[in-house]
């Protein structure tokens, strides 16, 4: 029994990890959805790539963990900048199709990239804590899974604040909820559908350099945390910040759990069915409200 | 001598009137453009070709097959599908299956590699459409994930990373060799041209484009939106299940890695750079994409070695035909037609002016 | 059921509103709003900016789904129907076709094909007919393009009709969009504002046109219009509503002289009314 509580707790501690970089993920895909209004696909392949320059950094230039983490920050804000720069402020009368097919372009884009710049050869990151176990009885907990836990929650709740509490929230908040008022009211829209998609730059990144270490940094890297990213916020609803993120968690913890007591193999597979499922139940999601279209 | 001469004029007469009247049907058209297809591998027994590009050339009818769908849905429509790739692989396992697992027959295997993954697609797209047009696209992404491992772990019947042998079709008895399944493929893609073209410019095209343009406009005139979002989705599952079973009888072999999400991303760059809402377009777009960069990227002096060349020159035209040419390739003529015109008109205007 | 539907609707009367009540958010944009339609008639709503019209029309067309009330329709078999809670692309079925505010018209499909569309629910060959362009589907189509051919000659615009409807002016995309209701053969058309957009002399003929259709296609018209001189000029009967409310319903001289609606207008402009 005490066996078995122990498995619940250290699959639940995953289960928060997982969540956490979700999360971040899908933090991201929402405030550029909301502020741009862009169902951004690219979010995964963004974060791929500046992942790849944190790990090419630390290896071809054995810059430290910290420093090279930073130098990807700057690489996530920058290409975020240059992305709405160019493309997105330019198509903002285009039709929604048409935004999708510009961010599938960009995957493709990235894509392309990584392996021209960074070569072929798939690159390993470290964890940034590399040692070390916090051992409550017989459940175990890495210092490295805490900082990551620790990383999407404060990161989230920083977000969050900053959403509520600072002008530039309110600036957010409000292209969110109605982009040509907030424009007529004076509110930079332009600067902050720029900040929002640095902002999904740098989520992108930190849930990149998060899922790396488990796995190696090859081109496919956040396929399955794109995905994922998304089904949080089809789960949470896109009408709201934190939905989504509640959506990830959810995710995480659903995931972990099938895995664990269903299929190794088909649990992630599994999940996504039942998501598919809960969507005809609750078609705009957990937090979501129908909108009423205006003719 | 003299009156083969005396008759060359009339000879050229007459076959000028008949190019004229093929041209102006939309149906010899078709056929005539296959006819240049499948005479296109008398240039590799000439010579004038490599074996290899006769490869390239299937893959290119094969894909174009596929992408023909996805215009249905992307272009007519207004949808987006990621999970071309999977329902295209699905159709090519299916048809390896039935052919040489169970013995059937290439009709029946084709008929089950078109049918199946359209049932499915229906059932997905049933789900995701009754909400938003764009939750298609994130239902259909995660349905290529659940294919994708399904062709990855069912090893008892899909040979798992091994992938699975196939071999050319037998038809009516005869077995076809490569350049017999060739002109399959080509027989194939005109036939969809012309479904396709029949399809769109009918009822049923009228009321996509109605979707698309308008979906208030589209309701108030009796389209029922899920209803022709499903048919457009499913027709667009049925073309890609057709396309995998043609690619695993011209490739002979399938395996997992070849239906991943990227596919499905060069499809819809085929589609979005030939020229949405254009059926010939969206071949020159399948040529583009599959054909050039193997064929004069890879050739190229300096960047042709750039690793990741082929993704960057589709993402990048994807990205400026949407920018700036959203009639893609398909819009050229055109927009030559309307320069020469503006020419003429400056030009006129100023003959105008100057006997004024 | 049916007791209840063939008393709401009394002989010759084609559309029945009975308190319609719709709100967003807390804000009643309908109130409780009643008013019948005579059959031929042309039917004129108005009101002052805000005042609901369109809000009406959605109803009636089910765009919106009312908190509360009845719509009353005579459709084609001449049986009452209530329109509430049917899905939006049914109505026309029944014979009652609208046109929008913002011309609804594709630009990449030519005037004819965009009249073509308003006929979508008379076809009957199946999508493998289209497919394979079996004989039903031939003969349909061809009898169809002729329809939308005599339609576009009706409003004068059958030269243009093999044009694409992107670049055309304002005016043709109007009619395109008058075009394309008439063609299903409605017994009520419901104009959004047919006005809206037009110079002076376009409106002058729009009179006409309105009158036109009536007698041509036999068949009920409502209108929303800001034109006042259009709606004093061509409704034989005018509803005029305020917030949602319902202030008169009489003739257009009737209207004219109203007290209420007349201080419902102050403070708008005065030449509208």
């Amino acid at each position: 029994m005490g066996n078995e509580l122990a498995t619940i707790l250290q699959l639940f501690v995953r289960s928060l990890e997982t969540g956490s970089v979700y999360a971040l993920a899908a933090l991201g895909i929402v405030i550029v959805f909301r502020t741009s209004f862009i169902m951004h696909f690219a979010q995964g392949s963004m974060g791929m790539f500046s992942t790849f320059a944190v790990t090419y950094l630390l290896t071809s230039y054995s810059l430290p963990l910290w420093a090279s983490t930073l130098a990807g920050i700057g690489v996530a804000i920058a290409f975020g900048f240059l992305v709405d720069f160019f493309i997105v402020r330019r198509i903002k009368n285009a039709s929604h199709v048409a935004k999708e097919i510009i961010t599938l372009g960009l995957i493709m884009i990235f894509l392309g990239f990584a392996p021209m710049v960074f070569g072929v050869d798939p690159l390993q990151l470290p964890r940034f804590i590399t040692s070390g176990d916090l051992t409550f009885g017989s459940v175990a907990i890495s210092y490295n899974s805490l900082l990551n836990i620790c990383t999407g929650i404060v990161i989230t709740i920083v977000l969050f604040y900053v959403l509520q509490k600072t002008k530039m929230g309110l600036a957010v908040r409000t292209t969110a909820s109605n982009e040509s008022t907030a424009r007529l009211m004076g509110v930079p829209t332009r600067t902050v559908t720029m900040v929002a998609w640095a902002l999904a730059g740098v989520l992108g990144l930190l849930s990149g350099v998060m899922i790396a270490p488990t796995t190696t940094v090859t081109t496919t890297l956040m396929n399955a945390v794109q995905v994922n990213a998304l089904f949080a916020c089809v789960l949470g609803g896109f009408q709201t910040f934190y939905g989504p993120v509640l959506g990830a968690y959810i995710m995480g913890v659903a995931n972990n759990f099938l895995r664990y007591y269903v299929s190794s193999v088909w649990g992630e597979q599994i999940l996504y069915l039942l998501i598919l499922i809960f969507l005809i139940i609750r078609p705009n999601g957990l937090i979501g409200k129908k909108l009423v279209k205006k003719v | 001598m003299n009156g083969l001469n005396n008759k060359s004029p009339s000879l050229l007469k007459e076959g000028g009137a008949l190019a004229l009247s093929v041209y102006k049907n939309t149906y010899l058209r078709f056929i005539a453009f296959g006819a240049v297809l499948a005479l296109l591998p008398v240039l590799q027994s000439a010579g004038l070709m490599k074996a290899s590009t006769l490869s390239y050339l299937g893959n290119v009818l094969i894909y174009a097959v596929v992408a023909l769908g996805l215009n249905l849905l992307l272009g007519y429509s207004g949808l987006i599908s990621l999970g071309t790739a999977g329902f295209m692989g699905f159709g090519s396992y299916l048809a390896a299956i039935f052919t040489e697992n169970l013995q059937l027959s290439f009709w029946v295997a084709l008929l089950v590699a078109v049918a199946v993954p359209t049932l499915f697609g229906v059932a997905i797209g049933f789900v995701s459409l009754r909400i938003e047009g764009i939750y298609l696209a994130i239902a259909t992404l995660c349905v290529s994930e659940i294919l994708l491992k399904t062709f990855e772990q069912v090893e008892e019947i899909t040979g798992g990373m091994q992938g699975k042998k196939a071999n050319y079709p037998v038809i009516f008895g005869s077995k076809l060799d490569r350049s017999g399944t060739y002109l399959l493929l080509v027989i194939a893609l005109i036939l969809t041209m012309m479904l396709t073209y029949n399809l769109v410019n009918g009822q049923m095209g009228r009321a996509m484009h109605a979707m698309r343009g308008s979906e208030v406009a589209a309701q108030a005139m009796g389209v029922n939106l899920l209803k022709y979002r499903l048919i457009s989705f499913a027709l667009a599952t049925a073309y890609a299940g057709f396309a995998g079973a043609l690619y695993v009888f011209f490739i002979k072999y399938t395996y997992p890695t070849v239906w991943n999400i990227n596919l499905s991303l060069y499809v819809l760059a085929a589609v979005v750079i030939g020229g949405m809402r254009s059926i010939y377009g969206t071949v020159v777009g399948a040529f583009l994409v599959w054909a050039v960069p193997d064929l004069v990227l890879k050739n190229l002096p300096v960047i042709g070695k750039i690793n990741g060349l082929p993704y960057i020159f589709n993402g990048v035209l994807i990205i400026l035909v949407i920018m700036f040419f959203p009639e893609g390739l398909a819009g050229i003529p055109t927009r030559i037609k309307l320069f020469i015109k503006r020419i003429k008109e400056k030009n006129a205007a100023k003959g105008g002016a100057q006997s004024a | 059921m049916p007791d209840i539907s063939s008393a709401a609707l009394n002989q010759g009367e084609a559309l029945s509103i009975d308190h319609l009540s719709i709100s967003f958010g807390g804000l009643k944009a309908v109130d409780d709003l009643s008013f019948t339609v005579n059959e031929k008639e042309i039917f004129g709503l108005i009101g002052p900016n805000g005042a609901g019209k369109t809000t009406v029309f959605n109803c009636v067309t089910q765009f919106y789904k009312p908190n509360s009330g009845s719509v009353w329709f005579r459709d084609q078999k001449g049986e009452v129907i209530n329109l509430v809670g049917r899905p939006v692309h049914e109505i026309i079925k029944h014979g009652l076709v609208r046109t929008f505010q913002n011309v609804e018209v594709i630009k990449e499909l030519s005037l004819l094909e965009n009249v073509m569309i308003g006929a979508h629910t008379n076809f009957k060959a199946s999508v493998f007919e289209q497919a394979f362009k079996l004989p039903r589907a031939r003969r349909e189509e061809k009898e169809f393009r002729k329809k939308a051919e005599d339609v576009l000659k009706f409003l004068e615009i059958d030269d243009r009709k093999d044009m694409l409807a992107g670049g055309q002016p304002y005016g043709v995309l109007k009619k395109v969009e008058l075009a394309r209701t008439l063609i299903s053969n409605p017994s009520l058309i419901i104009l959004d504002e047919p006005a809206a957009g037009l110079n002076d002399s376009e409106t002058g003929g729009l009179a006409d046109i309105i009158r036109n259709i009536r007698d041509e296609y036999n068949c009920t018209i409502l209108l929303v219009e800001h034109d006042m001189r259009l709606v004093m000029g061509v409704c034989d009967r005018i509803c005029a509503i305020s917030f949602g409310k319902f202030l008169a319903c009489d003739s257009p001289e009737g209207i004219h002289q109203n007290k209420l609606v007349q201080e419902a207008y102050l403070g708008e402009e005065e030449d509208e009314i």
